[in-house]
């Protein structure tokens, strides 16, 4: 019996020879040693380790049985090719799966958009209303509404009047009737109210848009004057700076201090876009004045703690004069695709089935991917314009086609809609975990607008 | 990424400093020629050949190379904070012959995963040339400290140098990091 104290300790180490010990591990490394395949080394009084095996109650001398039948050396060697493998494979899981782009074609993006809108044509009320919200599971239409939505809504319709289908026309102007009935007048300025006492700036931004859309699909210059009225409604609310106030109380005549989240890049875009129409009146000035303000002060005067991934803000952007734009502008533009960007390569990952759903959760609402494609949209069309964001064209154009390819595999289709209570409410929506809603709708057609556009320039 | 950047990200990767004191040594305790030179030799062919297939290799993976640039940030990040937790490399057995050129200086030393991230994705977005270049300056500067007797300058200077180099890898991962989140 040998006692611990003097216990020899006998390490095995089936290392092929010549062996010489890592010159990190043992500065003595280039000592000779015996070159023996199965080489003993014999360690007096060393504290045991987990490679030392200590032989208790063994006679001097004797050699441990090794802990695997694998030489030391390879163990390490398996070790660490184990781990490598084992690292790129919780990089892969976690950190970069599979981005997933479902093959699209033209026609496949041409059918969804005339799918979407063939939604939203059947969900309208004889006054020009839409249907707000449905939720399929328990078959129930969300009573609510929203007058910025309604805007939105019928502006992306004359979206697809002008890139798409002229017939949608019809459709549009019905939900232009319905905030043409609730016009409001103040000094010197005419805007629509979705509901008393507010009359809300991005109601009205968008409102603006639909209506300068329209003249330019049409050519109709009816609404020149109302055009012009709303405009200075938007001018109204905007301050010196370029920060614009949320509402205007119809009540009290006054403007109401509050920032609206999106509303502000709302009304850039519609004054850009009434630049256009009417230039030299001065809309563009204004318009970048809010854009600078957007850019820059934005964030430190509404506070939040990231700058906003802003559609409106591009759309802004893309509409801008060409001679307005400068240094600040640009470099807003590239970081807002890089937004957009980043949010359509993340959404490309997700899956939301098995491992992937817990690491990325489910597909996102479709009206958070509509509007990074709609926004991205945007910006691929101003980097086609604009020199200085011609690099970042071919990305773009792989993440809008991506996105198409995504948006389209996910639309509820006529076929799906039959296992449901309403299955007009159901074919051609998206659906986030079961519910719709009509900006859901919106930005994706206005994100698979963007995405025909470069799928028709790609296709003989 | 700017040749500059682009040479830090590789020297930090590959933290000579922290390597040299992984390396067989001679009798004279200078870093042994030949496995060096010859595992040097191997890295540099195994960084080529990396970043040659990365644009092939990330689409087969269905990544697009400004998302594989979060990734390579992840990983350098990870290896720069077990640089300063672990700042003397593990040791490992050392083969007679040849093969310590492959095993251990290649691999693990050389190429770490911080080095093979960095492969693909500086081959993917830089190009082969410069990806291979910049891997040469820092193998080169490796070749540099392992010429240099360590008992001129101790095993403590190593250690803070290589603590450093892998504050400048944290660095690099950051900006990958956030290249990769602004890249479209």
């Amino acid at each position: 019996m040998v006692s611990e104290g003097v216990a020899r300790e006998v390490v095995v180490s089936a290392v092929p020879p010549p062996l010489q010990a890592d010159a990190a591990s043992d500065t003595t490394a280039q000592r000779k040693r015996p070159r023996l395949l199965c080489m003993i080394t014999i360690v007096g009084r060393t504290r045991p380790t987990g490679k030392v095996r200590r032989l208790q109650g063994a006679a001097p001398g004797a050699v441990s049985a090794p802990s695997s039948n694998l030489p030391p050396m390879l163990r390490r060697v398996v070790l660490r090719l184990s781990l490598l493998v084992l690292g790129v494979g919780a990089l892969r899981l976690a950190v970069v799966p599979a981005e997933v782009c479902p093959a699209v074609t033209v026609e496949q993006v041409r059918t969804a958009v005339d799918e979407a809108v063939a939604w939203i044509e059947r969900g309208m009320a004889s006054d020009g209303r839409y249907t707000y919200g449905y939720s399929r599971d328990d078959d129930v239409v969300n009573p609510g509404y929203n007058g910025a939505r309604h805007a939105g809504v019928t502006m992306s319709l004359y979206q697809v009047a002008l890139r798409h289908d002229p017939d949608v026309l019809d459709i549009a102007d019905r939900g232009l009737g319905y905030m043409l009935d609730r016009l409001v007048a103040g000094d010197g300025w005419r805007a629509w109210q979705s509901s008393a006492p507010e009359v809300q700036l991005g109601d009205n931004g968008l409102f603006l848009a639909a209506l300068a859309l329209r003249r330019e699909v049409t050519g109709d210059t009816r609404y020149d004057g109302l055009m012009r009225d709303v405009g200075r409604f938007v001018l109204a609310l905007q301050q010196p700076d370029g920060r614009m106030y949320g509402a205007w109380h119809a009540g009290e005549g006054r403007e109401i201090a509050f920032y609206g989240t999106y509303a502000t890049g709302e009304a850039a875009w519609a004054l850009t876009l009434l630049d256009e129409a009417f230039p030299g009146e001065g809309w563009g000035r204004a318009a970048l004045r809010t854009l600078d303000y957007m850019a820059t002060d934005r964030l430190r005067v509404e506070g939040g703690l990231a700058p906003i991934p802003d559609h409106w803000a591009a759309y802004t952007l893309e509409s801008l004069s060409a001679e307005l734009h400068h240094e600040g502008t640009i470099d807003y533009a590239r970081r807002l695709a890089g937004y957009f960007g980043i949010r359509l390569r993340f959404e490309s990952q997700r899956q939301g089935t098995g491992i992937n759903l817990w690491l990325r959760w489910y597909p996102g609402p479709p009206a958070g991917v509509g509007t990074a494609g709609e926004g991205l949209g945007a910006l691929w069309r101003l980097s086609r314009a604009e020199p200085e964001l011609a690099d970042l064209g071919a990305n773009m154009e792989e993440r809008l086609v991506c996105t198409a390819g995504t948006m389209v595999s996910r639309q509820a289709t006529a076929e799906e809609a039959q296992a449901y209570g309403r299955p007009d409410l159901v074919q051609g929506a998206w659906f986030y975990r079961e519910y719709s809603q009509l900006d859901d709708e919106q930005h994706v057609i206005s994100a698979l607008l963007a995405a025909l556009e470069i799928l028709e320039k790609e296709t003989p | 990424m700017t040749a500059a950047l682009l040479v830090l990200a590789y020297v930090s990767g590959l933290n000579p400093p922290r390597t040299r004191l992984g390396m067989p040594e001679t009798s004279r305790q200078r870093a042994a020629a030949l496995p060096l030179g010859g595992g040097s030799l191997l890295a540099l062919g195994a960084v080529a050949g990396l970043a040659w297939v990365s644009g092939p290799l990330l689409e087969t993976l269905e990544i697009t190379p400004e998302t594989f640039r979060i990734a390579a940030g992840f990983t350098l990040a990870l290896c720069g904070f077990y640089v300063l937790t672990r700042p003397r490399p593990p040791k490992e057995p050392v083969p007679g012959g040849w093969w310590p050129a492959l095993w251990p200086v290649a691999f693990p030393r050389l190429l770490g995963p911080e080095f093979l991230a960095l492969s693909v994705t500086t081959g993917s977005q830089e190009g082969v040339g410069a990806t291979v270049v910049a891997a040469a300056v820092s193998l080169a500067l490796l070749g540099l400290l392992g010429s240099l007797p360590r008992r001129d300058m101790t095993d403590r200077v190593l250690l803070h140098l290589g603590r450093m180099v892998a504050v400048a890898l944290l660095a690099v991962a950051v900006w990958l990091l956030i290249e990769g989140i602004r890249d479209v």
